[in-house]
């Protein structure tokens, strides 16, 4: 078993992937979250259940500064503070409605979230260029035989076949998958990045192979 | 969980008019049954061992225990002039009784039925009347309104709906709906869930309308356009499981119904589908 | 013109679709293809021998498969949802309109499996349905790079309408579609154009509409 040791911090998506006014489902290692940017630009991370149905938040929508439910429409603030319920438009909703909420920074173009009340900082990824994300039913030991080379306490891997242009940063979720984040080293073109995909590509099928056989168990 | 105190109810577990001699492989509450046809329509269980059977409703009704009662009365099933819908059945990966709950709501119709049964800014809920009938152990709420901006296929514009909500059985529910051809009358609409597993059910929509105009079909893909858009909300919930830890999840006013549906379950230990306790 | 259609068809739905975004009038034509298998009653099988849904009726013209009912609409009413005359974007439409035809195969017989108890082998169709998400989502990453928002080009073709559907209802089939960042932004940009139109399991995109003020009723 590999223990990265980013804190309590995990990257769970790149800063592209999330623009102004949408919502996506993460995963940290407290469970899935809905993570979200305010149409003023602000980041947030909630808990992925409403706490009125339990309906999962990340199929909501953003409005302004605050977060909806799909289901019934009850917002929420950044706070996690439920702040409206249509169903009864004169309500202030009590303060013990409140989704739970994680702090959430953002470096360098990747997301963190963190899972406790996060003393610390996220890691400083420097001269990296994230590409994207993709995930992997393949766990750590089988991206590291893929790659060639070993993970470093934060979790970055440098495939040994393309270590001057290319960067893996993984994180390994609860539900046994792992999230690789793409990053690249030094000047790139359109071209180079479209090659380091399609490197990322080859790379995930095979420590996938590695994983279906056991090599890497 | 527990199935003791739900084994003796009936459930749907087809369309009668649909079974054929080759039958229907299908499940209840965990247990494989084959749903055929000689004549009258068989329920085979476990072993082969011959399970009750009724047909009523368009449906064919079976039971893994006793039923101690006869199935639940829809007396608009014998009313003259109705016409008879079966709607076709419906996968769903969620408890039985999310599944009849969300059937129970109104408060979701402007955002997931958007445009047809609700739409913003009419979500306001206004108060209405809930009980537990004693006498015949059932879930009632009236006086239910909400505003719909297109009541029926030919109306032009909004109308004030009203409903009346009834919990039947833990997963038969039925709604009585403003009927706009025959102001008397209430048009049917209900929901059968047949529970395969406490987290999977096949659900089957049946409808008693006062409606000469609309064809069949369109009447079958009114209802399923409405049932498919509340599937994806029902496969997103968490827990899967219907809670009745009053903790777990919060209500309003506006959920009165949901609320004397779960104190209903639990009196009874109605169970299957549910978690009891917060994990 | 006259649609022989299934409201939770999802290639029944690209054409309406098609049909919405391009200002194009369809006369709907509902066909009982659950639970009543009207499709493969004599009657629709005089007009698609194949038994499959959509199809098109338009005097004398009889149009079946999806992909060439989309064509045939866009030509009509709006060519820029056409392949330009480039030979890579040409090339491009053709690649992933065929690709929508394995999208209807795997995803969609995983949706059919699950939702509507048609038989098949889930594991397998759930599986190739991951595989083709894998594929789109690279293709669109690496149109992202080429500076182009959609499969072929910088605006949307038939071929986005193509694919569209079926990976948009992926979930129905019991394929999460969470992996796939491209494909959330991809799938965003379409459900946000003027016209598009809905199908039930694909919500309504509601920031699109300014929170409305509500007033208490004084009831």
């Amino acid at each position: 078993m590999h223990t990265l040791t980013t804190g309590p911090w995990t990257p769970v998506a790149l800063s592209a992937d999330l623009p102004v006014g949408t919502v996506i489902p993460a995963r940290i290692p407290a469970g899935s979250i809905a993570l979200w940017r305010s149409e003023s630009g602000r980041l947030s991370a909630s808990a992925d259940r409403c706490p009125h149905r339990g309906m999962s938040l990340s199929h909501g929508f953003v409005r302004g500064e605050n977060l909806s439910c799909i289901y019934h429409g009850w917002s929420y603030a950044r706070s996690g503070k439920c702040v409206r319920i249509p169903a009864h438009p004169g309500l202030e909703p009590p303060e013990a409605i409140r989704a739970k909420t994680f702090a959430v920074e953002e470096a360098g173009g990747v997301i963190w979230v963190a899972t406790d009340e996060a003393a610390t900082t996220p890691p400083v990824l420097e001269g990296l260029m994230p590409l994207r994300s993709m995930t992997t039913s393949a766990g750590i030991a089988a991206i590291e035989a893929a790659a060639g080379a070993k993970a470093t306490a934060e979790g970055l891997v440098v495939p040994a076949e393309n270590a001057d242009t290319l960067c893996l940063l993984l994180s390994a979720r609860d539900d046994g998958q792992t999230l690789i984040h793409v990053l690249l080293k030094g000047e790139t073109t359109a071209d180079s990045r479209i090659a380091a995909s399609r490197v990322a590509e080859s790379l995930r099928r095979a420590a996938e192979d590695l994983q279906k056989k056991g090599i890497a168990a | 969980m527990s199935i003791q105190a739900m084994i003796d109810e009936w459930y749907p577990v087809g369309i009668f008019a649909q079974l054929d001699e080759a039958g229907r492989n299908t499940m209840l509450m965990g247990e494989p049954i084959v749903v055929t046809k000689d004549g009258n329509a068989r329920v085979t269980g476990r072993n082969g061992r011959s399970l009750p059977v009724k047909v009523r409703y368009g449906h064919v009704w079976t039971s893994l225990g006793e039923p101690k009662k006869d199935l639940f009365p829809i007396p608009e099933a014998d009313q003259p002039g109705r016409r008879f819908v079966d709607v076709g059945v419906v996968r769903v990966r969620c408890s039985p009784l999310r599944a009849v709950e969300n059937f129970l709501d109104i408060a979701h119709f402007p955002f997931v039925h958007t445009d047809i049964l609700g739409a913003e800014p009419h979500t306001e809920v206004q108060n209405y009347k809930v009980e537990i009938r004693e006498d015949v152990d059932e879930v009632w709420a009236t006086q239910v309104k909400f505003y719909q901006p297109q009541a029926a296929k030919s109306a032009s514009g909004g109308i004030t709906t009203e409903y009346m909500y009834r919990v039947a059985a833990p997963t038969c529910t039925v709604l009585y709906k403003t009927c706009p051809p025959r102001p008397t009358e209430w048009d049917v609409i209900t929901l059968f869930v047949q529970p395969l597993t406490e987290e999977l059910c096949d659900v089957w929509p049946w409808m008693a309308l006062f409606d000469d105009e609309t064809s069949m079909t369109d009447l079958i893909h009114f209802q399923q356009t409405i049932f498919l858009q509340d599937r994806s909300i029902l496969e997103n919930q968490i827990p899967r499981l219907l809670p009745l830890d009053p903790g777990m999840e919060i209500p309003t006013r506006a959920d009165m119904t949901s609320i004397a549906y779960r104190r209903w379950l639990k009196r009874h230990n109605y169970t299957y589908g549910a978690q009891l306790v917060a994990q | 013109m006259k649609l022989y259609d299934y409201i939770l068809s999802p290639s029944c739905y690209k054409v309406r679709l098609m049909a919405a975004l391009t200002g194009v009038k369809l006369e709907l034509r509902p066909v009982d293809f659950h639970p009543g298998l009207e499709h493969r009653g004599l009657a629709l099988l005089a007009l698609n021998p194949a038994g499959s849904i959509p199809i098109i009726e338009d005097g004398d013209l009889i149009l079946t498969e999806s992909s060439a009912i989309l064509v045939y609409l866009a030509a009509q009413a709006a060519p820029e949802w056409l392949a330009g005359t480039k030979p890579e974007e040409a090339a491009r439409v053709q690649q992933w309109l065929s690709f929508s035809g394995r999208l209807t195969a795997n995803l969609g017989g995983a949706r059919l499996h699950e939702m509507l108890l048609r038989t098949g082998d889930i594991d397998a169709l759930q599986a190739q349905g991951i595989a083709a998400l894998r594929e789109l989502e690279a293709g669109l990453v690496e149109q992202n790079l080429r500076g182009q928002r959609f499969l072929a080009a910088d605006r949307p073709t038939v071929a986005d309408i193509a694919c569209f559907p079926y990976v948009a209802l992926a979930p129905d089939g019991g394929v999460s579609l969470d992996p796939y960042p491209a494909i959330r932004l991809w799938s965003r940009a379409l459900r946000s154009l003027h016209g598009f139109v809905e199908m039930p399991g694909i919500h309504r995109l509601h920031e699109l509409k300014p929170e409305p003020t509500v007033e208490e009723s004084k009831a």
